[in-house]
């Protein structure tokens, strides 16, 4: 497994640097998307005399920040990919290697991620400067920002595969896709911190998977959360990540006696 | 009339197309009013905890999200999707045969493909507009209307320019096709007010990539904060970028060479 993994990686970075023009477009939109939203919520903290709640400006640039940095570090994008896969018929000859091909997707996230986060990290520095970004955490906050990353990271993961398989049954599933994103878009906390969103939206986030993907790992990098908050939110994280694991099990097993190669 | 006439029948023939796949059609639509249903609730959200943005009160607000959905809508519905395709052909040197056509190739290559679905799109942002001039109500007046018109009018002519003069850079770069993403991204931006934004994304959002005042400047005149000039120059502004706008695109054709020349 090790061997085949060390392969698939060395493959992938060397497909990965072909394409230079894409990190540059990419590390552009990552940066953008998060100040349209952050601009938005300075204006409303002008409106109001300075703050919304407990943030202030430079908490809503924190926040922001982080959450470029985890979106870029625990998004992804397998639906699409996959959506196209099957609908062309070429999942088939997948299907026959010896790996699973969710593998091959593990990998391709892994080093498109190595590969464009060194480019990422400077702009959001200036950015960070720009805005004077307070980030307040412990350094127990770093030490656990990284399992709830991880854990993030694999909800978002194991989701978009669940969704993914969808495509088994009704082989266009963009549309499928865009309505789960729409709703992670509200309830991850992109549009709003989740401490802002109004009150029955909240308890609505954090009963769903979505708040687990994104919202809380920025705010434990951001250091706005106790010890004891921060325990529970990774344990939810852990229950999140057993839930979707299980779901696809299921869905994939169902799924594969469902389909047959589009072509063949 | 001529090229109204070839217009009804290029829109009859994507229709057509469409229509062969009903369910990823109806599809479609869906994603769009989900899509455009989350963006309210996301300007809602903000406002739950104001009630002006930057100047902007909630129906002004509503106003403009509705305007970045008209000239987002418009964009996709019959630029991009054209402009794509001429992408395309200039790659592979098909182009040569929509030169040969005897109508005018930049009305061929910038109207000849559409996305329908994106009719809804539009509808959607007409709807929001509407939501948001009825709530604005007294504070309305028919100059206010008529301003509006002529800015919307002058904002989407300006993003067909500029999406013109980024394809018309496909004559010697050939691969632009990145180009359109970066309208894209900054696209996105012109959901809110420009205004709010720091100043390099506002002075790049009102110059080179005109988006931003192309969906400000609209819902300014009925917001009652459009700026004195405001509109006069950009009706000026409009005017010269569509002139430009057809110069680059007549000095590209003359270097076209055809792909496998």
């Amino acid at each position: 497994m090790i061997g085949a993994y060390r392969a698939l990686f060395v493959a992938g970075f060397q497909n990965a640097s072909q394409y230079r023009v894409q990190l540059f477009l990419y590390v552009f939109f990552s940066v953008l998307r998060p100040i349209i939203f952050l601009a938005a919520w300075v204006a409303v903290a002008q409106a109001r005399g300075g703050s919304v709640g407990t943030f202030g400006v430079a908490d809503f640039a924190a926040y922001y920040i982080a959450l470029t940095i985890v979106l870029h570090l625990a998004l992804a994008w397998d639906a699409y990919e996959f959506e196209f896969l099957v609908r062309q018929g070429r999942l088939s000859p997948l299907l026959l290697r010896p790996l699973h091909p969710i593998h091959y997707a593990v990998v391709n996230n892994i080093v498109w991620k190595l590969f464009t986060i060194a480019a990422l990290v400077p702009v959001l520095a200036l950015t960070a400067i720009t805005f004077g970004a307070r980030f307040e955490g412990e350094p127990w906050h770093y030490a656990l920002f990284v399992p709830s990353l991880v854990l993030g990271a694999a909800i978002r993961f194991l989701f978009g595969w669940i969704v993914a398989t969808a495509a088994f049954w009704i082989t266009r599933v963009s549309s499928v896709s865009t309505f789960f994103d729409r709703i992670q878009f509200i309830f991850s906390g992109q549009i709003a911190p989740l401490a802002l969103l109004p009150g029955a939206l909240q308890v609505i986030a954090y009963a769903m998977p979505f708040a687990y993907m994104f919202g809380v790992p920025v705010d434990i990098l951001r250091g706005a959360t106790t010890f004891e908050q921060t325990l529970l939110l990774l344990a939810g994280q852990v229950f999140w990540v057993a839930v979707c694991y299980l779901a696809l099990q299921v869905a994939w097993s169902r799924g594969l006696r469902q389909y047959s190669g589009v072509g063949a | 009339m001529r090229y109204l006439r070839l217009l009804a029948l290029f829109v009859r023939t994507e229709l057509q197309f469409e229509l062969a796949y009903r369910v990823n059609f109806l599809a479609e639509l869906l994603s769009l009013v989900i899509i455009v249903v989350t963006s309210v609730a996301a300007v809602l959200i903000l406002f739950a905890y104001t009630q002006t943005m930057n100047g902007w009160s909630f129906p002004a607000m509503l106003v403009l999200l509705g305007v970045f959905y008209i000239v987002q809508g418009v964009g996709e519905l019959a630029f991009t999707p054209s402009f794509q395709q001429f992408m395309e052909q200039v790659r592979l040197g098909t182009l040569d045969f929509v030169l040969l056509k005897p109508a005018s190739s930049q009305f061929l290559v910038s109207l000849r493909y559409f996305k329908l679905s994106n009719v809804a799109q539009v509808a959607l942002g007409v709807i929001v507009t509407a939501l948001g001039l009825a709530r604005l109500g007294d504070e309305l007046t028919l100059i206010a209307l008529g301003e509006f018109a002529v800015a919307l009018f002058c904002g989407l002519v300006l993003v067909y320019v500029l999406l013109l003069s980024l394809s018309t850079l496909a004559f010697w770069f050939v691969r632009v096709e990145n180009l359109l993403a970066v309208y894209e991204a900054f696209l996105d931006a012109g959901r809110f007010p420009v205004d709010i934004y720091p100043g390099w994304l506002r002075l790049t959002m009102s110059t080179v990539i005109p988006i931003g005042i192309a969906i400000t400047v609209p819902a300014q005149a009925v917001a009652g904060r459009l700026e004195a000039l405001g509109l006069d120059l950009m009706v000026l502004v409009t005017i010269a970028a569509w002139a430009f706008a057809r110069w680059f695109w007549r000095v590209g054709l003359r270097s076209y060479t055809g792909a496998s020349a």
